[in-house]
This record gives structure tokens, sequence and C-alpha cells, in this order.
């Protein structure tokens, strides 16, 4: 393995720089937490520090999908599947968002059995959870559904809510979305084709995980579903 | 978890001693916060590994929190790996690693150490709450077995096993894995294998393959094992582990070439794991693949500073490998790698500063000067050398060091004056009696060793060809070489004999076949090569008998 000293290896320099922007970020939330609990009531429901929190959260997703990406266009993408306590898994993704939903009355829900374990890679699962996540709050009404479920060998994830749903070319045809990113879309794109990736890295023998997009269900608006063998 | 779980954790969080590490002042400060929240009142902090380990020497903490990246010094990595090494961490306590580095080498290196939990940044109190509550209901509910693991009870830690799994416990699957694991260290491998085995039948799982292969290692079926190791792989390409045990099994079967392969993909997977660098160091060099050496050599002093496997030995070996180099190809190259092995061997003598290294060091040095025709300078190294060794009581390792370097300046008496000393002080340690016997058979640069081998391989095939008057020709050229190594002296009396047959032998053929004969007399009788040699000895006897009598 030679190393060439004189040329940066742009994955190290990105690395190292959304490290530092991470440790900013923890930070920067942190310090958020602790001065909304300062706040007067008024404040706390005016919505500025949720924002600040969706603000900072989103680019937290946009940095984590910016590295993914590229590892994946590089081949230094992989997986490390193990095995995880479902709901522990989404409390915790929906931790991260309580003041934000508290601050703009979204209910969020988590519907999946206790002791329910699946087997997949934390980090990207939680990646993809949160962005979709952020995403929900973005265009639901009040209500978001955070579900889990074993059927078959397979652990499905499911993220609905009750907003207007996902425009209907992107439900019918979610391939064509994943053969490249249409700028034009913004960041939505760029998620669903992190989170197809993600899930066709998770394997079982011959089955791959996979990802759906419908509207209707229970809420009837937007579901988002990850399947993973 | 529920209601009830929850209602105590603050209970359990004030009896628990918790230790943050991290270099800023801030993150260490909001961690401790949001602990003091959660109900915690034991909290020390600290900002650096070293300071960590210390802590964790003298005190037991129930949970560790440790930042991976802290500038200067120790990873979270390195910290958790000395505290492992130097068993300071019980099974009853968590480590768990904060880190926002998602680069693939720090991912993969700080799974192996195995922290109990991982964390990334950005920290949220909610988002550490529900990860730090999950951790401490799991180790609360896993307590009575970590306990018996932590007093080697194993036999309890069993049956404890046993009974959660029966109750139905959510951790069921930490429980079969480690009672797998158990039954594995006491050599009930029947037992583990089952285990396994009923995993895998429901769900392909890596670890519960690796532990199957792992198991018909212990069974000695190393063909089923390398088959089971290769199937992890092929479904995980990062799990390191899989790696080493199929390099491990390779090497039981003699494969020693495809060992080094396989090691090398894990090395570079994993780059920052020192033991394996160092195994992978050894390999090669049994390989005599100099550059694969002074490759893994390198890497190994490079990324143990700050390591709890830091070592002279790493810089040793990298001047020795560096040193076997220089003898070998083109001359601009030679002295390049001769150049570096001072250099390396100076660093690790003012390093460490000990007589043993800095002997070991100049003995090297001393080499390596006269493979560059330097003939002051060895002298000059040597002389540093011989002043710090008392042959009366000079370590195995430094011993054998010294002959060798007597045997490159040509000082062959004294060399084996040097390891038949060495062999009687030593003489109930087989693994130093294998290399003073190796020194002994084969006392020469590597690069000889390599053109011996060389010529040794076409006489064989000539042999083999039926070609027996070059065969017998490619041998002596290469006893030039190596003219004490046992194989070598017994493949060209084998092949004279066969030439002989038929014929009516002078007395100079009879002679010339004792005289290659008198070149192996010096191996023990437990000597692989030693059967063969008294077998031959035989035979040559007989023929002599026969030529005597027609004679006479």
């Amino acid at each position: 393995m030679a190393e060439d000293s004189t040329k940066p290896d742009f994955a190290m320099v990105m690395a190292s720089a959304v490290h530092d922007m991470k440790n900013s970020l923890s930070m920067l939330l942190h310090s958020l937490e602790l001065i909304s609990d300062e706040l007067p009531d008024e404040m706390k429901t005016s919505g500025k520090v949720a924002t600040l929190q969706y603000e900072a959260e989103r680019v937290n997703n946009d940095l984590i999908q910016l590295l993914g990406v590229y590892r994946l266009e590089n081949d230094k993408l992989s997986v490390h599947i193990d095995e995880h306590y479902v709901r522990d898994f989404l409390e915790e993704q929906a931790a991260r968002y309580e003041v934000l939903f508290n601050s703009r009355s979204i209910t969020l829900n988590i519907e999946c059995e206790d002791d329910l374990i699946g087997y997949f890679d934390r980090d990207m699962t939680a990646g993809i959870i949160n962005n979709t996540l952020t995403n929900a709050a973005r265009y639901t009404h009040d209500k978001i559904t955070l579900k889990a479920y074993q059927e078959g060998h397979n652990t499905v994830f499911e993220i609905a809510d009750n907003g207007a749903g996902y425009p209907a070319s992107m439900c019918s045809a979610p391939g064509r979305i994943f053969k490249g990113i249409d700028f034009e879309t913004g960041s939505t794109s760029l998620g669903l084709y992190f989170a197809y990736q993600v899930a066709r890295l998770h394997k079982q023998g011959d089955k791959v995980g996979s990802i759906a997009l419908e509207n209707g269900g229970a809420l009837g608006g937007g579901i988002f579903r990850i399947t993973l063998p | 978890m529920n209601i009830k779980e929850l209602a105590a954790l603050p209970k359990t969080y004030k009896k628990l001693k918790f230790l943050v590490v991290d270099d800023f002042e801030s993150f260490r400060m909001s961690v401790k916060q949001m602990l003091r929240a959660f109900g915690a009142e034991h909290i020390d902090v600290c900002s650096n590994g070293k300071d960590a380990v210390q802590k964790c020497t003298f005190e037991r903490y129930d949970i560790v929190l440790c930042d991976h990246n802290m500038g200067e010094g120790q990873t979270g990595q390195q910290v958790l790996e000395e505290l492992r090494f130097n068993k300071r961490l019980k099974h009853t306590s968590l480590f768990i690693l904060v880190t926002a580095e998602t680069s693939k080498e720090i991912v993969i290196g700080t799974k192996e150490c195995q922290p109990d939990g991982y964390i990334a940044k950005p920290i949220t109190k909610a988002v550490l709450q529900k990860r730090m509550d999950s951790l401490i209901l799991q180790r609360e509910a896993l307590l009575p077995i970590n306990r018996e693991l932590d007093l080697e009870n194993y036999p309890k830690a069993i049956t404890l096993c046993t009974q959660e799994i029966k109750k139905g416990s959510r951790y069921h699957n930490w429980c079969h894995k480690t009672l797998a694991h158990l039954y594995y260290k006491a050599g009930d491998l029947q037992h583990a294998q089952k285990i396994y085995e009923d995993i895998l039948n429901k769900r392909e799982i890596a670890w519960a393959r690796l532990g199957l292969g792992k198991v018909q290692m212990g069974q000695q079926k190393y063909p089923d094992a390398i088959d089971q190791f290769k199937k992890v792989i092929t479904d995980n390409q990062d799990y390191v582990e899989a790696y080493d045990l199929l390099s491990e099994a390779y090497e039981k079967v003699g494969k020693r070439k495809e060992a080094q392969v396989i090691l090398q993909q894990a090395a570079s997977i994993s780059p920052l794991a020192i033991p394996r660098q160092q195994h992978l160091g050894e390999l090669a060099t049994a390989n005599q693949d100099m550059e694969g050496a002074i490759s893994a050599f390198k890497a190994a002093v490079k990324h143990s500073n700050h390591s709890v496997h830091d070592s002279a030995d790493n810089y040793l070996n990298l001047g020795r490998s560096l040193c076997d180099s220089s003898e070998l190809g083109d001359p601009e190259k030679s002295k390049e790698h001769a150049e570096e092995a001072i250099n390396i061997l100076d660093k690790a003598a003012r390093k460490y500063a000990s007589d043993d290294v800095t002997a070991s060091a100049s003995l090297i040095e001393a080499r390596v000067h006269k493979g560059q025709d330097n003939e002051a300078a060895s002298q000059a190294a040597f002389t540093i050398a011989e002043s710090l060794i008392d042959e009366s009581t000079v370590n195995a390792e430094t011993g054998v060091e010294f002959a060798k370097t007597l045997y490159r300046l040509g000082k062959t008496d004294r060399a084996e004056k040097v390891l038949h000393s060495l062999a009687q002080r030593f003489e109930d340690d087989p693994s130093i009696i294998n290399s003073i016997e190796e020194l002994l058979d084969e006392p020469v640069s590597l690069r000889q060793k390599m053109k011996a081998r060389e010529l040794n391989k076409k006489g064989i095939s000539l042999f083999e060809e039926g070609a027996l008057a070059k065969a017998i020709d490619t041998f002596k050229e290469a006893l030039k070489e190596t003219p004490k190594h046992p194989a070598l002296n017994l493949n060209l009396v084998q092949v004279a004999l066969k030439s002989l047959e038929g014929k009516a032998p002078g007395n100079s053929e009879i002679a010339f076949l004792n005289q290659t004969l008198d070149n192996v007399k010096h191996i023990p009788s437990q000597h692989r090569q030693y059967k063969r040699f008294v077998s031959l000895s035989k035979k040559v006897a007989a023929l002599s008998d026969r030529v005597n009598s027609h004679t006479s």
C-alpha cells in the first residue's frame, strides 16, 4: 500500500471535516436544549427554538448522507449487521425530535412490540429513519406513526403521516428516481437514493432489502417503508 | 422497556460510577450535566486516554463513556484496547465509545475491540438517555451472569445463562452467544457446536458461523473450518476476525503463503490492529517475503505510538527485515534499505534506552554495515553490543542475535560456542532450541539461503526428470551457499546413491558420500531430518562394506 503523501485524500478531508462539524452540532444541539429549558413558555411554543433544532438535524442528516453517498460511489460503504431491540432503537430516534414535535404540536406514535429483534446496520438505518422523520415533520398535518414489525424473516419499518402524501410520480416509479439524483427536487431524492442503496446492502441469503413509498394507510398521508431481510 | 423498569432507573443511575473521557471541556461538562439529570451522582471526568487508563486502574467504573478522537495521544479505541489487555475492565462494566467518526477504518477498528455500546455524535440529552437506559437495563438483567464471568466461575455462568434463556428473557440471544462461548472455553466443543448450528438453522448469523468454524478448529477439522470462515468473509467482507481465523487455519494445514495473503487483506481492512501487523510481519519473514515483512512491521511501528502494543520488538523486527532485504536486490535499493535500517535501529535504541535493546539494535546494525562493506562501522557497532552482553547470562533472543552477527562477521567458532552454551541453558525451551538449530543449520545470510533454496528446488526437479548428474552438480552448487544444511546434504547423498545403482563405486565416491553425511552430523536426534540421516547413513555404510569386501 503505497501512500502518496503529497495528494490529500478527499475522503479523509471530508471525513475529518464532517467529524468537526458533528462535534459542533453536538454542542449546538445541547446548548439549544439548555436554552429552551430556561425560556419562558410563550417562547418555547413559538417554534423558533424548534426551527433551530430542525435545521440542525437536517444539516446532520445531510452530512451523514453526503458521506454515505460518497463512500457508496467509491465502494467504501459497508454494512455492519447486528442484532438490535427495535423498540429501543425507534424510541432513541424519536427522542431526537421530542422538542421539535412538541413545539409543532405533532404527536408521534411508536407501534412496535417490546421484544422485537431486528438485524440491521444501526447507524445507517438510523440515518434513514431520521431523514424520513425530518421530512415527515415538514409535510405532516399533526400526526406521525413510527412502526416496525416482523414479516416472515423481514423486519419492516414504516413511517406514516397525515399530510398530503407523496406525489404520485414518486410512488409509481421509485426506480426512476434512484437512477440519478434530480437536484431540482432537492434533498428528498438524495435521501431516497441513500435509503435505497442502504436497503440493498442488507442481504440475507438471496434476499435483499427494499424501500417503497405509498399514500393512505391509517393516517391517510404518505408512508415510507423499508423492508430488511 | 416497561414502566416499572423505567421507574427504577434513577435509583440505578445513582449507584453507578461513571467516567466521562473527552478532550473538549464543554463536551465533558454537558455529558456530566445530562448524566446528573438522569440521576447519576458519581461522575468522574478526564480529558485524555492516559488519564482515563490511570483512573480505571485505581477505581472500578461501572460505565465509561469515552470519546474516540481526542487529538494528540491515545484514541478511544486504544484506551479500550489497553484496558482490555491489562484486564482493567470487568464483564460487569460497560465501555461506551462516543464518536463522530464514520470512516470505515475507524468504525471497523473500534468494532474489533468490541465496546459494549457505541454512540454517534451529535448527542442530545434525550438520545443519550434512551441509549443509556437500555444499556443499563441490559446490564442489570445480565449482572448475575457477568459477575460469575468476572469470577471465572464458568459452570455457574453456564447455569445462569441457561436459566435466563428458559425464562424467555429478551436477552436470550446474548445468552446463547455467551453460553456457546463458555462451552467452547470449557472445552465442551459438542455443546458449543450444537448452539451454533441451532442458530444457523434459523438464520445466517456471522458470529455463529464464525463460532462453528472455531469449534471445528478445536476439533482439528481444518478444511471444514476453512469453509466456514470463507463463507463468513463472502457475506461480510469487513469481518476481520474471520480473516484472522482463516489465516490461522491455513497455517495449521501448512499453507503459509495463503495464510499471509489472507492476513494481508485483514490488515488492509483494519490497519490499526498492531498484533495483526506483528503476526503478518512474522509470517512474511517466514515466507521470505521481505517487502511484505517491511511493510507490516512499518505499520506496527507507525500505529503503535501511544498503544499498549508499543514495543522495541516492532522497531527491531523492522530493522531485521530491512537488514535482510538490504542484502538482496539491486544496489540502489540495498543502500536505501540499509540506511533505513540504521535509522530505525538508532531510534529504537534511543526510545527504549535499555541495554538489551541497544545490544540487539547494534548487532543488527553490525550486519547491515557488513552488508554495505563498511567494515569499520560494522566493527564499531559490534563492539558496542559486545560491551553490553554477558555471554553467561544473556537472554535467549539477544544471544541468538549475537550468534547470527558472529556468523555474519565470519567468527564461526565463537558463534557456535555461543549457541552451544545457549542450548545448554535453555534446553527445556523447545522454541529457543528450534531457533538455535535453525541457525546452526544455516548460519548464512538471507541472500545465500534464498539462492540455496532456489538451487535445491532446481536439483529436486532435475532428479525427478532423471537428470542425475545435473542434479548432483546443482546440489553441490547450493551447498557452497549453505554447507551445513541437512535436507540439502541428504538430497545430495540420496541422488548420488541413486546414480551409483548397478555400478561398482570406487573409494573416492564412498569418501564423497561420507564427507557429505559428515556435514549433517551436528543435528540432534529430535531434528526433523534425523531419521532420514540415519537411514541414508546405513545405506552408505552398507555400500562401503561391499566396496571394501571387493577390494580386500
